[in-house]
């Protein structure tokens, strides 16, 4: 098939995504739920990903659980939908919203912006999408992504 | 049923050979070349529909038709019949931008149906990937991937003629299994309610999409995988 999962190092994106979850207040408390948290969610499509081999999950992106109201900051979470930059694949037309790489994308996305973003199939563009939501977190993407450039 | 035999206007006979959507084996290919060779065949032209085209005088036709099928080839039915299908290379080994095994169904499909008699010429286009190589919005009856093991289907379409016609959604993100399913419904949908001579488009625009509307277990979502997630979601491991 044109991608498969070991091309994704599904492990920095674990390591961005732990990141967050150790600044969180619940984090390893009794009010941890990760199936009604972004990041949980995206924790478990990682980890699911990983079990079955599956870069597409159909059907995941309808369970994304949309009443987390925890709050979230763009610093918190920028260094992860960076690190989704740097794994999608371009697939372009065959972008799936139920791949691993766009579900931990949405997930974090839907920590911060009012609307989730089609990823247009680059990061320039994605930036100027981000952009028009969110300037603050698309600087941060910049500089996070410039990071890895450099 | 018709077959591929068409007498051209230089007195030569065509004989349309059909292999597994279009693919050869370098046996199959040796081997035709090696019956061409010894039928004083004129020339092999490569179709639109993935077949081969032989141009061979009259007197040679019965060799060459007879040392088809020990390599596997036949000649393709022709008039009001399912047709060879046309697959893209879609699959894990000969396309790298494939989502799905397009290629495999393809052949799947055209070892079930080709040949099956319906009112008028019934033409199916697979496709690995949303670009469409192979055209199945163009088809009566076109699949097109859209993730791993999932296909939308098209049906009405016509790519030829001076009224090309884009065929219409019948489902979206089914199997393969369902794929075949839905191809047995059209089929039967088809022959039930066209009239003779009438192609699959013209017949839904006299009847209306809604006489096409396959039963709900044939649409159902494949919920397989996205039923497992929703379980390993609510249970232990991951997160935080």
């Amino acid at each position: 098939m044109a991608v498969k999962v070991e091309e994704i190092n599904l492990a920095a994106l674990e390591t961005q995504l732990d990141r967050i979850c150790q600044g969180c207040d619940l984090y390893n408390s009794a009010g941890c739920n990760p199936s009604q948290c972004l990041v949980g969610f995206a924790r478990k499509v990682l980890s699911f990903a990983a079990q079955k081999k599956l870069l597409d999950i159909p059907g995941a992106s309808r369970l994304l659980p949309a009443q987390d109201f925890k709050p979230y900051y763009p610093e918190q979470v920028a260094g992860a939908i960076a690190e989704t930059c740097r794994q999608c694949r371009q697939c372009r037309d065959n972008h799936s919203p139920d791949c691993v790489v766009a579900l931990v994308r949405t997930a974090l996305e839907s920590a911060l912006l009012q609307e989730t973003i089609d990823y247009p199939g680059s990061t320039f563009l994605y930036l100027a999408r981000v952009k028009e939501q969110h300037p603050r977190l698309a600087s941060l993407l910049a500089r996070e992504l410039q990071k890895a450039d450099s | 049923m018709g077959e591929g035999y068409f007498k051209q206007r230089n007195g030569l006979i065509a004989v349309d050979i059909m292999a597994a959507c279009g693919v050869m084996t370098p046996e199959q290919w040796a081997g035709l070349g090696q019956a061409a060779r010894e039928n004083n065949v004129f020339r092999l032209k490569m179709t639109a529909r993935q077949t081969v085209v032989v141009l061979l005088p009259e007197e040679n036709v019965e060799k060459l038709v007879a040392a088809l099928e020990p390599l596997g080839l036949k000649v393709a039915p022709f008039g009001k019949v399912v047709r060879p299908v046309k697959a893209c290379p879609g699959n894990q080994d000969l396309c790298p931008r494939a989502i799905a095994d397009a290629l495999g169904l393809g052949i799947a499909i055209q070892e079930k149906c080709v040949g099956q008699e319906v009112p008028k010429d019934f033409k199916i286009a697979v496709a690995g990937c949303p670009r469409g190589c192979t055209e199945p919005q163009c088809a009566d009856f076109g699949a097109r991937a859209s993730g791993q093991n999932r296909f939308d289907v098209f049906i009405g379409g016509r790519g030829s003629t001076v009224k090309p016609v884009h065929g219409v959604p019948l489902a979206r993100k089914v199997t393969a299994g369902q794929v075949m399913q839905l191809l047995d419904f059209v089929l039967e949908r088809y022959r039930n309610l066209a009239q003779p001579h009438e192609r699959l488009c013209q017949t839904l625009a006299r009847v209306g999409e809604n006489q096409f509307q396959p039963p709900a277990e044939l649409l159902a979502a494949p919920e397989e995988e996205a039923s497992e997630f929703a379980r390993f979601l609510q249970g232990g491991g991951g997160g935080n």
